[in-house]
């Protein structure tokens, strides 16, 4: 069989590279009987209508941030949620308590969950040297989603909106001040050329999740499905394995372009912690008994 | 490979062929894009259209092109553009070839305002245009400056395909915003220097009726006509670079300016203010709908992966850096004659970029190298985009157009030599900057 | 009858108009908000979905006016015979071809209801609302195509070729 794979990112990033490895692991291990194309990039589906493309069966099986499905079921939220996992050992953590609970959700739509890659930890980019939650009052801090739009609240900055391609332009003319994202992405946007400042909050640690088409998936034979599960498997581990030598590769890129790359004061991850409780405590009100037993199963 | 070129050339026949029976340009790429999926055995064809079509036509960044186009409609409509050309007649009366130069000039300025070819050659043409021809200029040479300067949209920053690149390449849209400024100035003396040779050679084709010298106080003067379209360019520009407004929602301010203009000026009435909406609805539906087509065909070349294919047949060749570029152009301007050049991009940037990379090309050199052959599609035959906003605007034929369009292509195809030549035209602005 | 149709072409512009004034105007809220510090929620989702409305809301009238583009030089220089039965090749096509995408667009906008989609951004909007314009669009295209072949059909003119004879004439 030939199978599409459309995935969002671009080549250069981990969870595509990931993705060809996948796609190549289960071509050499069915003796290319199941040949995965991948289609980086969001060159073949756009990155919101992949979980759809999916669903349907219009493509086999693809990849997505978890994040924008967060209003499909609010267990998909447990990827966004600031100050709850903020170390990969307590990610990969968060995810097994987790997984049971997405799995179900994914399932009900027709998906069958296969792995996920974790990004790198979500940090502070600022203008401005920032060591107490004061440093950041009244400052313009970009948001693309509910949660992130709260946490610019909480955090006493005025929540904008920006859109990716403009955010370079945004932060030299002065729109925003501060956003939070994963060094990666500050690397591949080339931050130092906009910004001076990158304090290592880890706010939250999100994750791309790779699903398939249950029926496609259930008319393979019982040995190809084993063949998929375990790259899927071996994908997992890698992509664990491997982001944290990333986000430790990329926080060293922006301090060797000039980017002034600080460790968080105590004072300043006391006060955001405070704001993470809260969250927490908003996003267990959305949905008790799932994000319950997601919460208790993880503490 | 030998059934990937058959089918290749099936598809290209088959769209060569209901474009000649007088399909509607969307509707034969719709339909190309299903014959290509039905040969591949793809069972979900509709499903993949509405899909496709969804993604294609709620995107954030497109939003701007039928705003800019409404614009145009409105200017069309004061008595801007009529100032326009008087303002300028003046201070163009010593170049040879006079207010010919309007569209590569005004396209150059609102370049600078858009992000895309189509809407620049929209906005300016529908000023420009009919002024051009009541004063009895070249039709030919008229439609040929718009489409070929209208192209300047997508090279002088902001740029939607600049964009799509830097996200691709993971280059700094910033440096390659900076490094676009060189090569588009370079394109508008190439334009307006071939606009001047063309004036000395044809001069029965221009009006010959202003006399050549005009004092400078004339000229002085003239300008207080330019002042309120110069306010509105600034305005935006200013609501850009002041951080008031990002690129993609300047659009907004430019129908809001052009609006609040029309009515101090008093052309805004209830007539004029739905004429203006019609007419922007005619043209940007006209775009949309091709854009749906284009989108769902470029979808269906993913299936295929015809251009992922090609490139990688290239690619294979090992070839020196410099036959490596004379091909990718090649290959560029093939696909670009078929598909939209921001289709082209996306469907080959995966297999091409790694191409490139190897041969130790700058990254940064190739994103303005690949706008520039972007820009080349946009005015080739059967699907090009400016080609198709000019039709709607003058009733020519997309081939007439092409045709008239087809000097502003080879010296596009000559700039791209220019930068291989001397690459710091490219690389020089964005050095000064990481040096601060 | 007839200038019944005509005001249904021209409601079709007019919906699609209005959605371009609601896209100015969400950008334009969106660019006060930031001055005010406001957020206006899932700007980028509504203005989108406008989009997606001024695009196929306003298709039949682009369609019923000859906006919609295609190569008249070749069809032109046809005798007028050869020029009948190639109109009624094109519409049959465009209406087999249109038909088939209606019926999928429709069915999609059914599915995502029945699916319970919401969009990803600020507010979940239940995503068949928005996908319905598209529905409608196509349909109305359809329509529009089936009235020119009738046209056709009994040996006059349909109103896109006048239109586009027009324009030809004035640029001559
Ligand atoms: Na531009
Ligand atoms: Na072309």
């Amino acid at each position: 069989d030939k199978w599409h794979m459309p995935t969002p990112y671009a080549d250069a990033n981990l969870p595509t590279q990931i993705a060809r490895e996948f796609a190549e692991e289960i071509k050499a291990n069915t003796a290319g009987e199941l040949d995965i194309t991948v289609h980086s990039g969001a060159s073949l589906v756009k990155h919101p209508e992949i979980p759809r493309a999916v669903k349907t069966g219009q493509v086999q099986l693809g990849e997505v941030f978890i994040g924008i499905m967060g209003n499909t079921h609010p267990v998909f939220k447990h990827d966004n949620i600031p100050f709850l996992a903020t170390t990969f050992d307590d990610a990969e953590k968060l995810w097994a308590a987790a997984r049971p609970e997405v799995e179900k959700q994914l399932d009900k739509d027709g998906m069958t969950l296969l792995y996920t890659v974790a990004w790198p930890a979500q940090s502070l980019y600022t203008k401005a040297p920032v060591n107490r939650l004061e440093d950041l009052s009244g400052l313009k801090m970009r948001a693309y989603s509910p949660s992130t739009s709260r946490l610019a609240d909480l955090m006493h900055t005025t929540p904008t909106t920006v859109q990716v391609p403009d955010i370079p332009q945004a932060f030299s003319t002065g729109i925003i001040d501060a956003m939070i994202t994963s060094p990666s992405t500050g690397v591949n946007g080339q931050a130092w050329d906009y910004l001076e400042h990158f304090t290592d909050v880890r706010a939250w640690i999100p994750k791309n999740v790779v699903v398939v088409n249950k029926r496609a998936f259930k008319r393979l034979d019982d040995k190809t499905r084993q063949i998929i599960l375990d790259a899927a498997a071996k994908a997992e581990s890698e992509g664990w394995k491997r982001v944290r030598v990333t986000a430790a590769e990329d926080t060293k890129t922006l301090a060797e372009n000039g980017i002034q790359v600080a460790e968080p004061s105590a004072e300043l991850m006391a006060e955001l912690q405070t704001i993470g409780d809260i969250m927490i405590d908003e996003w267990k009100a959305e949905s008790p008994d799932d994000v319950g037993a997601i919460l208790s199963s993880y503490r | 490979m030998m059934d990937m070129t058959l089918l290749s050339i099936v598809l290209a026949v088959s769209m060569l062929l209901m474009l000649a029976m007088g399909i509607w340009v969307a509707l034969a790429l719709t339909g190309v894009a299903v014959l290509g999926l039905m040969l591949s055995g793809n069972d979900q064809i509709g499903l993949l259209f509405a899909t496709s079509s969804w993604g294609a036509s709620t995107s954030w960044s497109l939003t701007a092109l039928p705003l800019f186009i409404w614009m145009g409609e409105v200017l069309f409509r004061t008595r801007l553009s009529e100032d326009l050309f008087k303002g300028l007649s003046p201070w163009l009366s010593g170049l040879p070839g006079k207010l010919l130069h309007v569209n590569v000039l005004s396209c150059g300025i609102f370049a600078a305002v858009s992000g895309s070819s189509a809407a620049t050659a929209a906005t300016i043409g529908r000023m420009t245009l009919p002024e051009l021809k009541a004063q009895g200029y070249s039709e030919r040479m008229a439609v040929g400056t718009l489409a070929g300067s209208g192209t300047l949209g997508l090279l002088i920053p902001p740029s939607i395909i600049l964009i799509v690149y830097g996200v691709a390449a993971e280059v700094s849209i910033g440096r390659l915003f900076i490094a676009g400024a060189l090569p588009g100035l370079l394109l508008m003396v190439l334009f307006m220097g071939y606009t001047m040779v063309w004036a000395l050679l044809n001069r029965d084709e221009l009006p010959s009726n202003t006399s050549d010298r005009v004092p400078f106080i004339v000229k002085l003067k003239a300008l207080k006509q330019l002042l309120p379209i110069v306010a509105l360019i600034g305005f935006v520009l200013g609501s850009i670079y002041g951080g008031l407004t990002t690129p993609t929602e300047a659009a907004a301010l430019g129908v809001f300016g052009s609006l609040f203009l029309a009515l101090v000026t008093g052309s805004l009435d209830r007539e004029s203010f739905l004429g203006s909406l019609l007419g922007a609805v005619k043209s940007s539906c006209m775009i949309g709908l091709i854009l749906v087509g284009a989108h769902f065909l470029t979808l269906a070349m993913g299936f295929l992966g015809i251009p992922g294919a090609l490139a990688q047949w290239i690619g294979d060749m090992a070839l020196s850096p410099v036959v490596l570029l004379m091909s990718l152009t090649l290959l560029f301007v093939v696909l670009g004659c078929f598909l939209d050049g921001i289709s082209v991009v996306v469907l080959t940037v995966a297999v091409v970029l790694p191409m490139v990379q190897q041969a130790n090309i700058d990254l940064l050199w190739f994103g303005i190298y690949i706008v520039l052959v972007v820009e080349m599609s946009q005015i080739t035959p059967p699907v090009g985009f400016n080609l198709f906003v000019i039709q709607a605007l003058t009733g020519k034929d997309i081939l007439y157009v092409a045709r008239a369009a087809l000097p502003f292509f080879l010296l596009i195809l000559f700039a791209i030599v220019l930068i291989s030549w001397f690459p710091e035209i490219v690389t020089y602005l964005p050095t000064t900057m990481s040096q601060r | 009858m007839h200038s019944l149709r005509e005001k249904l072409y021209l409601a079709s512009g007019y919906l699609a108009g209005f959605c371009l004034v609601v896209i100015m105007l969400i950008i334009l809220a969106q660019i006060v908000g930031r001055l005010f510090g406001f957020i206006v929620p899932s700007a980028e989702d509504f203005s989108g979905y406008a989009l997606a409305g001024a695009t196929f809301l306003g298709l039949a009238y682009t369609f019923h006016e000859g906006g919609h583009i295609r190569v008249t030089l070749l069809i032109q220089r046809c005798s007028s015979r050869v020029r009948f039965l190639q109109e009624l090749l094109v519409l049959l096509f465009a209406l087999v071809l249109v038909s088939y995408m209606t019926w999928h667009c429709i069915y999609m906008v059914w599915e995502s209801y029945v699916f319970e989609e919401v969009s990803y951004g600020y507010i979940p909007v239940p995503i068949w609302i928005p996908q319905v314009p598209l529905a409608l669009g196509m349909l109305a295209l359809n329509l529009a195509i089936l009235d020119s072949l009738v046209c056709v059909v009994k040996g006059r003119v349909p109103a896109y070729q006048t239109h586009e004879n027009e324009l030809n004439l004035e640029e001559v």
